[in-house]
């Protein structure tokens, strides 16, 4: 099956017909998709501005770490299912989207950096191979913030690249 | 003073006219119109948060201000330059929307509501900067902050759907 006739598939599927139809579920879903990304941008913010050593230095890396890492998880979950009923309500103009996909990319890259950035602090007795990577806990604690802004840019974009 | 002559003229000026017939122009001004109200609306829910009495990562809430706040009126400022800048491209079309005059109004129900925190409750913050649960006065402002800029991230992306 290639993407056009999925997209075909999927366009005329009741389900995605529904959120095109009702007038306010579009603009209700990405309302709730922006106050999502607002919660992992102020938790991304704060955790990786300690991490750089910029922000909160007087309080332990481990606690900021520990106090807004569930918030971020809760909320990519929140941009995950937010994400499929928009891409669900309009396959034509999402899924045939360089730039949603590059979204998509990025979207993963810092969720597996923040993963393992996050982890150290969080795993009482972390393994030796994940203190030795230490060092690079500055450089990708800006890297991870230059990423998640990097999304938000693709994710406005793709209304207007198609 | 005649508003609508005052809109045509914001509208037809230089800087509005660039902003509509400059492709990338107005996509990349709203896009940082995007960054800078999720870091509004995350820093302050930190904030608003820790006077509703969850904790954040730091115990007291008057540190907890002062460490905030300044990014909160950094991506405020920002996001008022851009939304001038936006507003001025579509002057005459915003100054109708509905959704867009809703959204300055609470706009200013959210900037009262800091007023009255900061110089009620907030005054006596070094009493009460460490106490869990906060006083009712800084739960209320919390709590009204909170809901009335996640009202405001709503009507903000209605504006494009009425």
């Amino acid at each position: 099956m290639s993407l056009d006739s999925f997209i075909t598939w999927l366009y005329a599927t009741p389900l995605s017909t529904l959120i095109r139809d009702v007038s306010w579920v579009i603009p209700a879903v990405q309302s709730i998709h922006i106050v999502a990304i607002a919660v992992v941008v102020g938790s991304a913010m704060i955790t990786d501005l300690r991490l750089a050593g910029i922000l909160a230095t007087d309080e332990a890396p481990a606690a900021v770490v520990r106090r807004y890492t569930p918030w971020m998880w809760g909320a990519l979950l929140v941009l995950l299912l937010t994400g499929m009923v928009m891409s669900i309500g309009e396959p034509d103009r999402v899924l045939v989207n360089s730039l949603f996909w590059f979204k998509m990319g990025a979207v993963v890259t810092v969720s597996v950096l923040t993963w393992f950035l996050h982890r150290p602090f969080l795993n009482p007795a972390p393994p030796a191979w994940l203190v030795r990577l230490n060092s690079f806990t500055k450089p990708a604690a800006w890297f991870s913030l230059l990423l998640w802004v990097g999304v938000i840019i693709c994710g406005r974009w793709i209304a207007y690249a198609v | 003073m005649d508003i609508q002559k005052n809109l045509q003229a914001v509208y037809d000026s230089s800087l509005a006219t660039s902003m509509r017939q400059v492709g990338v122009l107005f996509p990349t001004i709203e896009t940082l119109h995007v960054i800078a109200i999720t870091l509004v609306l995350g820093t302050i829910a930190v904030v608003d948060l820790r006077l509703m009495g969850y904790a954040s990562h730091r115990r007291s809430a008057q540190r907890l201000i002062a460490e905030l706040l300044p990014f909160t009126w950094g991506a405020f400022v920002l996001a008022v330059v851009t939304g001038l800048l936006l507003f001025a491209a579509k002057s005459i079309d915003y100054a109708q929307n509905n959704m867009f005059l809703a959204k300055m109004c609470v706009l200013v129900l959210a900037g009262a509501n800091m007023a009255v925190f900061h110089f009620g409750i907030h005054r006596r913050i070094g009493a009460w900067h460490e106490t869990f649960p906060p006083p009712v006065g800084a739960r209320v402002a919390g709590f009204t902050s909170l809901v009335l800029w996640v009202v405001v991230v709503f009507l903000g992306r209605w504006i494009g759907f009425v």
